[in-house]
């Protein structure tokens, strides 16, 4: 673990989980991860939007899997060691549910004062500005902050404000 | 505090709710003692418990209505409509009070007075009619007492051909009453006369006659007899059989006296009252008090050990350890008898939900100015808990359009021959893994044509389709359609019978209408007895598994493959019978390599048996029913999903669902969008 934060603490410090989609960095605040699992065997369930993988086996329950690269509008890419579920809590419309995003690799948990993070410029982002909260600089990288509830809840677009055709598709099935 | 303020506000409304069922039962009998007591006792409790929380409005509300129902308790004093009106009407001022513990509302403060000053007008009433029985004393004005009457008959009495026995009873028929038989005491034992008669009666009778009319039963014997008449009290002295019991056999054939039986029988009231207090509290300590939420944890954790349990016994049958298999088979075992167990645990009858719709038609009826009579059969019934909530609206609404559309004005009815009367008819029953709701009124019916017609004008079918009856009267569950010509208050907003169809179907239910113009409709809700687990049968396409409920399970046939291929326009024949069929394979976009042979699973659904074509049937199976998450709400052809003994997850089908939605995706061929 990196401690990005060593300078004076003058504001709060949240903390975020990173992680890692097509050489791009995210990250969402942990307080709403309740744990990261290994992939597992995932259910298909048939005639279900595309970005829905599937369903998991959660200890006992079942846990619905969303794909977050298709979710994204990143093209697919197949599994590898480093991917991994991030199991969260959201809320939509006042429900709170709990879904696991498959992404590429989970990098480190960050700390980040609150006044560190930029208001992200919502001209000229390749990304749909409603699902970014804000951005920060770590080491010459730059980290999107999502805002989950908005990211996730599948009656959203893609976050890539860049419609591509096969994008295009997952939004008719989504709606 | 909190906790204890939200505890009382749960056994607050139970109370309530039963002091309407004693009320609407008290309705038909008023005269019933029974009733009135149960009432009376409920109030008590109430105010006590009221009183102890700071619910100052409740217990000033409860404290004069109880005082009125002491009185017509003890004094005999008349249950009218006006009391009884007034009582009701408390009720459902008590039930707004419970969410509010001090009256802020203005208008809540309004009808508590008004309320308040009914009750004491009410009261008033009774207490100037009580201090006319007082003077009207001796004539005893209709009202109840306990009598002691000694009677002596002269020994010779028999010799005019009187029998003293029939006296006896004569008097018994007065009322309620109890003889003792004695010896008389001017007996001389030496010299005894074969026809002479040496008993004596003591009796003890409470009644509402007159001591003069007591005294006319011995008009001929008067003259010649003792006859003494006492009044004891006022209340019955009566009421408890064992102390009559105990009486009776302590004095066998000797005298007691009217003191002693004063004594004996107000004294034991009060032994009684304690015995019964000790009686009430066993049955307290039987019934133990459980919240929901731990219910629900507790078929959680059944649920998950019936999850284990099935890995248990897969590893059991892998491996080769004989003890291993014994113990699984035991797991088993009381795994079942504990999931039986848990689930009888969170059934309730449908008795619960009456009450609220008997109330619902008494008062609907007087305002639509129709007399209609509810009758529930079957109430013992018991559903899941989840399902009778969420069963409250849907009924609702099904009975309020009977006594709306349905049944017609006294007049009408008595012009077509029917009785003025209506009945609306709720009865429930056990089918097989379902329970079956039927709410049926004797009205008008639906009318076929009617139907059809508005149907059209909606734009919901084309004037040109054919239809049977049946289809056409399910119409009626169609989003936007509403018969009546003129809105209501009641009903007719439009927005009735799709949602009462989607909130059963909320609940893995299914509704469907049967009507004969003139004669009446009846509505069968089909329910699952319970939400969380069902039998199921596990079956194959391609790699992944799935669970077809067996209770919509007709038959299975196996098919080859290439006949389905070959198979015009996906009809196959089975038993003789041409049978449409869905092909899960393509259905489901499973790219593996299709089985030689498939099986058909025939389904029974309302249009008819329709096959699922699966690749390889693995046997039956308990399912655990997890939902799917919100992301799959939209997926309504898997009811949800069960873990297996292995890990994996399989989805279960909705079978009616999922060929629904295929018929529709095929242009409809098989009309389901018309039902």
């Amino acid at each position: 673990m990196v401690k990005t934060n060593k300078t004076e603490n003058t504001g709060a410090l949240k903390s975020f989980l990173s992680f890692r989609m097509m050489d791009e960095l995210f990250a969402i605040d942990v307080l709403k991860v309740i744990e990261i699992l290994e992939l597992s065997k995932i259910t298909k369930v048939p005639r279900s939007p595309e970005f829905l993988l599937g369903i998991v086996n959660l200890r006992g329950n079942v846990l619905p899997v969303i794909d977050a690269r298709i979710k994204f509008g990143m093209p697919r890419k197949e599994a590898t060691i480093d991917s991994c579920i991030i199991v969260m809590n959201i809320e939509i419309d006042n429900e709170l549910v709990t879904l696991g995003a498959l992404v590429d690799s989970v990098s480190e948990v960050l700390e980040i004062q609150s006044e560190m993070i930029q208001k992200s410029p919502s001209m000229g982002s390749r990304y749909n500005s409603a699902f970014i909260e804000g951005l920060v600089k770590i080491n010459e990288d730059f980290v999107m902050i999502l805002n989950i509830g908005k990211a996730f809840s599948q009656e959203e677009a893609g976050l890539l404000s860049l419609v591509t055709e096969s994008q295009e598709e997952t939004q008719v099935q989504s709606i | 505090m909190e906790n204890l303020i939200s505890v009382f506000v749960s056994e607050a409304n139970e109370l309530l709710e039963d002091l309407e069922k004693a009320l609407l039962q008290l309705e038909k009998d008023k005269q019933n003692k029974v009733g009135i007591s149960e009432v009376f006792r409920i109030m008590h409790s109430l105010k006590g418990a009221a009183n102890m929380f700071g619910f100052e409005a409740i217990n000033q509300l409860t404290h004069d209505l109880e005082t009125i129902y002491q009185a017509i308790r003890d004094n005999g004093v008349n249950l009218n409509q006006e009391i009884f009106n007034v009582t009701l009407k408390c009720l459902d001022h008590l039930k707004d009070l419970l969410n509010n513990r001090v009256i802020q509302d203005g208008s809540l403060q309004k009808t508590h007075d008004e309320l308040l000053a009914d009750i004491h007008r009410l009261s008033n009433h009774i207490k100037s009619a009580q201090v006319e029985t007082v003077t009207t004393g001796l004539t005893n004005g209709g009202s109840y007492a306990s009598y002691y009457i000694l009677f002596k008959p002269n020994p010779k009495v028999l010799l005019n051909g009187t029998n003293t026995l029939y006296l006896v009873d004569e008097l018994l028929s007065l009322g309620q009453g109890v003889s003792l038989p004695h010896f008389s005491e001017s007996i001389a034992w030496s010299q005894l006369e074969a026809d002479h008669s040496y008993t004596d009666f003591e009796v003890i009778l409470y009644t509402d006659k007159s001591e003069q009319d007591i005294l006319e039963v011995f008009m001929f014997v008067e003259a010649e007899s003792v006859i003494e008449i006492a009044k004891l009290s006022d209340s019955n002295l009566l009421g408890e059989q064992k102390k009559v019991e105990h009486l009776k056999s302590a004095h066998q054939f000797k005298k007691v006296g009217k003191e002693h039986i004063l004594s004996t029988l107000s004294a034991a009231e009060s032994k009684t009252v304690a015995v019964t207090t000790d009686l009430q509290r066993t049955k307290s300590a039987a019934n133990v008090r459980v919240s929901s939420e731990r219910l629900d944890e507790l078929m959680n954790l059944v649920s998950e050990l019936v999850t284990t349990q099935a890995s248990l016994s897969m590893l059991a049958e892998r491996g080769t350890s004989p003890e291993l298999t014994a113990v699984a088979e035991t797991v088993e075992k009381i795994t079942r008898r504990l999931r039986d167990n848990a689930f009888t645990m969170s059934l309730v009858p449908v008795e619960n939900l009456v009450v609220r719709f008997q109330r619902l038609v008494r008062d609907l009826s007087k305002d639509l100015g129709k007399e209609i009579e509810f009758k529930a059969e079957g109430t013992e019934t018991e559903i899941d808990k989840s399902i009778i909530e969420k069963l409250v609206d849907p009924l609702m609404h099904l009975i309020r359009n009977g006594l709306d559309h349905g049944i017609e004005s006294p007049n009408e009815r008595l012009k077509k021959g029917k009785p003025s009367k209506g009945t609306i008819l709720f009865k429930s029953y056990y089918s097989g893994a379902n329970v079956i709701i039927e709410v049926k009124d004797d009205g008008a019916g639906i009318n076929v044509e009617k139907v059809r017609a508005k149907a059209i004008s909606k734009g919901l079918i084309s004037p040109d389709v054919e239809l049977s009856e049946k289809e056409i009267t399910n119409l009626i569950f169609l989003p936007g359609f509403s018969t009546s010509d003129k809105i209501t208050g009641v009903s007719g907003r439009g927005v009735g019978m799709d949602v009462v169809r989607r909130n059963i179907a909320d609940i893995r239910g299914d509704v469907e209408v049967f009507s004969k113009i003139g004669e009446g409709s009846t509505f069968v809700i089909t329910l699952p007895l319970t939400l969380s687990i069902i039998d199921g049968l596990l079956v194959k396409v391609g790699n992944a598994d799935y669970i077809i409920p067996l209770s919509l399970i007709r038959k299975c046939y196996e098919v080859s493959t290439n006949e389905l291929a070959s198979a015009y326009n996906h009809w196959i024949t089975l038993d003789g019978d041409r049978t449409p069929y869905f092909y899960l394979r393509n259905r489901f976009k499973v790219k593996t390599e299709a089985p030689q042979h498939s099986q058909a699973i025939q389904i029974f659904s309302h249009w008819g048996n329709i096959c699922l074509i699966v690749d390889r049937i693995v046997g039956d199976y308990q399912a655990v029913l997890k939902p799917l998450g919100r992301p799959y709400r939209e997926q309504e052809e898997f009811s949800g999903a069960t873990i297996l003994g292995d890990g994996t997850v399989a989805l279960v089908i909705d079978p009616i669902k999922l060929i629904g939605k295929l018929s529709r995706e095929d242009g409809d061929k098989l009309g389901v969008s018309k039902n």
